[in-house]
C-alpha cells in the first residue's frame, strides 16, 4: 500500500518536474542563445553543445542608449514603488483604521484600472498627458508608474494591517504617542513583510511594463523593453542574438530578486491573506 | 485638585453602539490613594467606560473629571494614566525590556533614566530574567505580567487596570493577583482595576463598584457592600455561590409589617415605605442545613438536597424547600453521609428585603418569623 503510495507519488513528482521544465524552456532557449554565435543560433538544428561566445554580450553593452535606458528601469522601477508604496501604506493604515464608508467599494475603484486590459487605457492616458503637457517626460512617467503599483501595493497593505490589532495603536495613544508616530513606529515595523511583497510585485511589473513607455515616454524616460522591441532588426532581418543577449542581461536583476525573496511572492498574490513564515 | 477631591469623577456617561446602550449615566468618584475595583458581569460595560477614561472613545454624553479638570474631550496622550490593556497589546518589534520602557521613551526619558524604572517594574512583576526576550518567547501569565509592567513603569499618580488577568488559568490569576496586592501596598497611586471575577474583586478592592447593565449601581466598601448590599443587583453579583432571591409581599396587619414569602411568614423592619411585592435574599451561608432537629431561632424547613458540591472546606448544597430552590453553603455539618432529607434553617435577621422595581433595599427581617411549612 505503502509503496504504491511511494510510486503515485514518484509520478506526480515527475510530472511536476516535467511541467517545471517546459515552462522554463524559453528562458532556457535565450540564456543559451545568449551564448551562441549567430550561425549556430539560427542553425535549423537546435545545438546543445557550442562553442559559447561573451561577443553577444560586448555588443550589448555597446549598443547605442542601452546604459541610459538600463538606468532609466533601474529609475523608474525602483522610484515608482518607493512613490507607490508611500503613498499605499498611509492609504492603507486610513482604510484599515478610519473605515471610511464605502472602503470597499473604493477599493474595488482603485484596483479596476488594473482590471482593463492596458491597450485599453493607454488612449485615454495619452489624452491626459498629453493635455497637461506631461508626455515624453520622466516625472511622468515616474507619477504614471506609481499611479499603476498603488492598488496592488494598497490591497496587500491593508491585508497586512488590518492582521495588526488596533490595540497596537491605542497603547501608543494613550502613552502620549502621535499618529505620526503610531504609523511610523508601531505598524511600519509589523507590515515589512507587506512592504517587500508589495515592492516585488510592483518591481517586477514596472521592470517588464512596455506598452505605458513607448506610448507615453520619450528620450528621457525610455526603458529596456522598449529597446527590447525596437531593435530588434538589423538590416531587414531579426537580431535574434540581440533579443537573446539583451533579455538575459535584463533578466537577471528580476530572477536574482525573486530568488531572494521568493517567501513573500505567496504573501503578494494572496493579498496578505496568507502569510506563511513571513 | 485638594485633599478630599476625587482624582477622578464619571458624571452620567452614557454610550451606546447602534441600538444597545452599553452605558446608561455612569457616576462614579475615586479618591486619591484608593484602590478600586469595578465588578460586573463580562458584558456590563466596564472596558467601555475604561476606554472611555482613556480618550479612545468618546461618551455620546456626560463628563469626566480628571485631577479636577474635565477631561472629556481630551486627547488621550494628555490624560497621563497607566493602562493595563485588556490585551497584552506587546509590540512583537522590541524586547521586553523596550516594552516595558515604551512610555517611558514616549515622556522623553533618556535610557539611563529609565533604565532603573524598567528594572524596578520588572523585579516587582518577577520578569528580570525575561528582559532581553521577544514577547513570542514568552507565556501568557508572563506576557500579562510585561503588560502590567509597562503600565505602572508609566509615572503616573492613576493606574487603569482592564480586567488584567481575563483568560489567564487559576494558578496563575493567584500569583498575579498576590503580584497586585504587592503593588498596592508598594505603590501610593490611585488604582482603579475592572474584572469579572468577583474573588479577585473582593480580594483586591479597597473600594468596590458594582456595574451591572451599564450603569454603577452601589460602590463602598467591599465587606459593608457583601454583609448590606444597597441593591438587589448588589447582592445578586457580589459573593459566591451566588444569594437566594424569593419573591414575597409585604403588608401591615394589626399594626405590624408583615413579610410573606412562599416559605415563611416574618415580621420585618422597613427602611424605605412600600407596600406589596418585594424580592427576599438571603446569601447562602445564612442558609444552614441540618440532619436532625432545629437549633436556635429562625424558620426550619424541611427540605431535600437536589446536589452537593465539595470543595474541600466547604460544600455548596443545592436543596429543594417547598417549591423553591435554595443554595447553601455548608461547613461539613452533614458529614459524608449520604442524606436526601434535611431541615434548613433561616433567621429571620437574615433576610433583606428590595424593592422589584428600582432594586433598592427597602428594610431587613426582624428577629420574628414562622415557617409556612415544617
Amino acid at each position: 500500500m505503502s509503496e504504491q503510495k511511494t510510486w503515485k507519488q514518484r509520478g506526480y513528482y515527475l510530472l511536476l518536474w516535467i511541467v517545471a521544465l517546459i515552462f522554463f524552456a524559453p528562458v532556457f532557449w535565450i540564456f543559451l542563445a545568449a551564448f551562441k554565435t549567430a550561425g549556430d543560433l539560427i542553425s535549423p538544428e537546435f545545438k546543445f553543445f557550442f562553442t559559447p561566445t561573451l561577443d553577444n554580450i560586448r555588443n550589448i553593452f555597446q549598443t547605442p542608449n542601452f546604459w541610459s535606458y538600463f538606468g532609466m528601469s533601474f529609475i523608474l522601477s525602483i522610484g515608482a514603488v518607493l512613490i507607490a508604496l508611500v503613498v499605499s501604506f498611509l492609504a492603507a493604515y486610513s482604510f484599515s483604521r478610519y473605515k471610511p464608508t464605502g472602503t470597499n467599494f473604493i477599493m474595488f475603484l482603485l484596483l479596476s484600472v488594473r482590471m482593463v486590459p492596458a491597450s485599453a487605457v493607454v488612449v485615454p492616458v495619452f489624452l491626459m498627458y498629453s493635455a497637461v503637457g506631461a508626455l515624453k517626460t520622466l516625472p511622468g512617467m515616474l507619477l504614471f508608474y506609481a499611479m499603476f503599483c498603488i492598488p496592488f501595493s494598497l490591497w496587500i497593505l491593508k491585508g497586512f494591517l488590518d492582521g495588526v490589532s488596533l490595540r497596537f495603536d491605542e497603547t501608543a495613544l494613550v502613552n502620549g504617542g502621535s499618529r505620526m508616530h503610531v504609523i511610523t513606529k508601531v505598524v511600519l515595523p509589523q507590515v515589512k513583510p507587506g512592504l517587500v511583497a508589495a515592492a516585488i510585485f510592483n518591481l517586477i511589473f514596472v521592470w517588464n511594463e512596455f506598452l505605458f513607455n513607448y506610448i507615453l515616454g520619450g528620450n528621457g524616460s525610455t526603458m529596456i523593453p522598449v529597446l527590447l522591441a525596437t531593435g530588434v532588426k538589423q538590416g531587414g532581418m531579426t537580431d535574434w542574438s540581440f533579443i537573446a543577449s539583451l533579455s538575459f542581461i535584463y533578466v537577471l536583476p528580476p530572477i536574482i530578486m525573486i530568488y531572494i525573496f521568493q517567501k513573500y511572492l505567496l504573501v503578494g498574490m494572496t493579498f496578505g491573506t496568507v502569510r506563511g513564515e513571513v | 485638585m485638594t485633599a478630599s477631591q476625587p482624582v477622578l469623577r464619571f458624571r452620567d456617561i452614557h454610550k451606546t453602539y447602534g441600538r444597545t446602550e452599553v452605558l446608561r449615566g455612569v457616576d462614579l468618584a475615586i479618591q486619591p490613594g484608593d484602590f478600586m475595583v469595578m465588578y460586573g458581569s463580562p458584558a456590563a460595560g466596564k472596558s467601555v467606560l475604561m476606554r472611555i477614561l482613556m480618550g479612545l472613545e468618546k461618551a455620546d454624553s456626560g463628563s469626566i473629571q480628571l485631577r479636577g479638570e474635565d477631561v472629556t474631550n481630551a486627547p488621550a496622550a494628555d490624560r497621563s494614566i497607566g493602562y493595563v490593556p485588556q490585551s497584552f497589546a506587546l509590540y512583537p518589534h522590541i524586547s521586553v525590556r523596550d516594552n516595558i520602557g515604551y512610555p517611558l521613551q514616549l515622556a522623553g526619558l533618556s535610557g539611563p533614566e529609565a533604565m532603573p524604572i524598567i528594572e524596578r517594574s520588572a523585579e516587582m512583576l518577577r520578569i528580570t530574567e525575561h528582559l532581553d526576550k521577544r514577547p513570542d518567547q514568552l507565556s501568557g501569565g508572563q506576557k500579562q505580567r510585561v503588560a502590567i509592567a509597562r503600565g505602572i513603569a508609566k509615572q503616573s499618580d492613576l493606574y487603569v487596570l482592564d480586567d488584567p488577568l481575563a483568560g489567564l488559568d487559576f494558578k496563575l490569576r493567584e500569583q498575579l493577583v498576590e503580584d497586585l496586592r504587592t503593588l498596592k501596598s508598594e505603590t501610593r497611586a490611585t488604582f482603579l482595576y475592572t474584572t469579572s471575577d468577583i474573588v479577585e474583586a473582593m480580594t483586591l478592592a479597597d473600594t468596590l463598584a458594582v456595574l451591572d447593565r451599564g450603569a454603577v449601581v452601589e460602590s463602598g466598601n467591599p465587606a459593608g457592600m457583601y454583609d448590606a448590599p444597597a441593591n438587589v443587583r448588589t447582592m445578586a453579583l457580589v459573593g459566591f455561590p451566588p444569594a437566594n432571591f424569593l419573591l414575597g409581599s409585604v403588608s401591615i396587619l394589626n399594626g405590624q409589617t408583615v413579610l410573606e414569602t412562599p416559605l415563611f411568614e416574618s415580621a420585618v423592619e422597613l427602611t424605605m415605605p412600600i407596600d406589596g411585592q418585594v424580592v427576599v435574599g438571603i446569601r447562602p451561608e445564612k442558609v444552614r442545613v441540618s440532619s436532625g432537629a432545629h437549633k436556635g431561632e429562625g424558620f426550619s424547613l424541611p427540605a431535600r438536597i437536589l446536589l452537593r458540591e465539595d470543595l474541600g472546606g466547604e460544600e455548596i448544597v443545592y436543596l429543594q424547600t417547598g417549591g423553591q430552590t435554595l443554595t447553601s453553603v455548608d461547613r461539613h455539618t452533614l458529614g459524608h453521609n449520604d442524606v436526601s432529607d434535611v431541615i434548613v434553617h433561616i433567621h429571620p435577621s437574615d433576610l433583606a428585603l428590595f424593592d422589584p422595581r428600582g432594586g433598592a433595599r427597602v428594610g431587613r427581617g426582624s428577629d420574628r418569623g414562622q415557617a409556612r411549612h415544617g
